[in-house]
């Protein structure tokens, strides 16, 4: 019914033209570049280009990739798009170490400070989690499915981040909010305690970021298609 | 004093004649996914409490509280999640004249029905009934839009749509994840409401609220002394409508409580202790 109806809209319009997108590891070992299915990373160090070995049979994502991210240390490195997987990476050896299975296609993905998790967004606006695990050849596991941490009631996430301590999550959607959720300890029994809404944007939000200061408080940045830059203190 | 709130709905301002509900016809549904272009503040501080309630905000445009002596100006304390015609609502205003009280509403031409009913009843009979308004939006996607953090002490959701079909379940006003965003909008010891007369709904929208964390079953005794509680059942035209036909309800009335330092099913006896 209705729900066919947005699944179709989406796949007509957007499906051919995903967005190329950049990462850039923390440390500058390396960039790494999403074209529609491909993954390519290319090794600041060593300057030359890497190649990735996926174990789980088959080239990295067999459709667009929607979101990239590198861990806030570099270790890890997180893709996940339309063909509803999502592929947490090493990057010292750049192999796939695990393959997660999502029932949506997948919008935003981020890893958590402390390397532990990866968090992705599905399209119908619910993060979810799964426990960063290393399993032989990336094949998915079935005692580690993901677990729903929360969810922007039917939005789709354009991003998502981890704040620098590691204490909070951070959503935005297209229907002008960001979220700033508490990121428990345990977060395998979701994070229902929301810090603050951020609002502000009379537009899609279409990118967030945190800034991060020695001393003092972290703020939140946010831009929009509503072509406006917002800071919030959270 | 006449209201330039934009309701076309009629031309029987200041008389005090009540609407009819014959004018207002609209089916009981409401696709809450859909992307319905109504109007919706960007943040809580741009709701416009003047349009609402004009005998507590004058609409001058001088600054808050000039001249007033006002420490600070009151804010929606209730909400009536799903409000449908009104029914709650007229029946809390004389409860808690103190307390501003806001209805959401889905449908167009019930929100105009119950903005009609309010200024009726304003008109009929003065100095009451200036507590309470209704604003057409989608609770399930805005709620954050209108009320800041710890804002309300009390929300309600009367007789919700069942969505009897499990792929539709995700469509239910309470689920686990809007719980999360109920309970950022609501003060802790603070009170959700809820009552269906349709017992499978009930089931679930009592174990929704047992298995968040930041909801805690309100004791039997709370509730038999709480005067709300009588117009969950009475005061509605749903309501009414099922007690005529000898209909059984389901309530599950929750206290909105601090998240409980311990993680695991103990957690729930001790923060019954904390908070007080």
């Amino acid at each position: 019914m209705e729900d066919a109806a947005v699944e179709e809209a989406e796949v007509s319009g957007a499906g051919e033209f995903a967005p190329a997108l950049v990462a850039a590891h923390p440390l500058g070992n390396s960039v790494a570049v999403a074209v529609g299915p491909e993954l390519r990373v290319f090794d600041l160090k060593g300057g030359c280009a890497v190649s990735l070995s996926d174990d789980s049979g088959g080239c990295s994502h067999s459709d667009a990739i929607r979101a990239i991210s590198f861990s806030a240390d570099g270790a890890l490195f997180a893709s996940a798009g339309d063909d509803k997987l999502v592929k947490i990476w090493k990057t010292d050896s750049w192999r796939c170490i695990q393959t997660i299975t999502s029932e949506k296609r997948v919008s935003a993905v981020a890893i958590s400070k402390d390397g532990l998790y990866v968090t992705f967004a599905d399209k119908f606006g619910v993060i979810w989690l799964v426990t960063v695990g290393e399993h032989g050849g990336g094949q998915v596991s079935s005692d580690n499915k993901p677990v729903s941490l929360y969810g922007h009631y039917c939005s789709i996430i354009t991003s998502m981040k981890f704040s620098p301590d590691g204490r909070f999550i951070a959503t935005a959607d297209r229907d002008f909010k960001i979220r700033v959720t508490s990121f428990p300890k345990n977060p395998i029994k979701g994070a229902p305690e929301i810090q603050s809404f951020c609002l502000g944007h009379t537009e899609f939000v279409s990118s967030i970021a945190f800034t991060s200061h020695s001393g003092g408080s972290s703020f939140l940045l946010s831009g929009g298609g509503d072509s406006s830059v917002c800071t919030y203190s959270f | 004093m006449t209201r330039t709130s934009g309701a076309n709905g009629g031309g029987q301002q200041g008389s005090g004649k009540l609407p009819r509900k014959r004018f207002y016809r609209a089916r009981a549904h409401s696709n809450p996914l859909s992307d319905s272009h109504f109007p919706i503040p960007i943040a809580p501080d741009d709701v416009d409490l003047s349009q609402h309630y004009p005998r507590y905000f004058p609409a001058d445009k001088g600054e808050h509280g000039d001249g007033d002596g006002d420490a600070e100006a009151p804010r929606i304390r209730f909400a009536d999640v799903g409000c449908g015609f009104g029914g709650l609502l007229v029946g809390l205003s004389p409860l808690f004249p103190d307390k501003l009280m806001i209805g959401m509403e889905l449908r167009d031409k019930v929100t105009e029905y119950v903005k009609e009913r309010v200024l009726a009843l304003r008109a009929s009979n003065p100095g009451q009934y200036d507590n309470i308004s209704v604003v057409r939006t989608n609770s399930m996607k805005y709620i954050p839009n209108y009320f800041g953090k710890a804002q309300l002490s009390k929300m309600f959701f009367l007789f919700p749509d069942p969505h009897f079909k499990e792929k539709n379940h995700r469509r239910r006003v309470i689920s686990m994840h809007l719980l999360d965003e109920y309970a950022y909008v609501m003060e802790v010891g603070g009170i959700i409401y809820t009552i269906t007369d349709v017992e499978e709904l009930g089931i679930w929208m009592r174990t929704c609220l047992e298995k968040h964390p930041l909801f805690q079953a309100v004791p039997e005794e709370e509730i038999k002394v709480d005067p709300v509680v009588k117009l969950l059942s009475s005061a509605t035209e749903e309501g009414q409508k099922v007690a005529r036909n000898g209909g059984q309800t389901f309530q599950a009335i929750f206290r909105r409580i601090a998240m409980s330092p311990l993680s695991d099913d103990a957690s729930s006896l001790y923060s019954h202790v904390l908070v007080i």
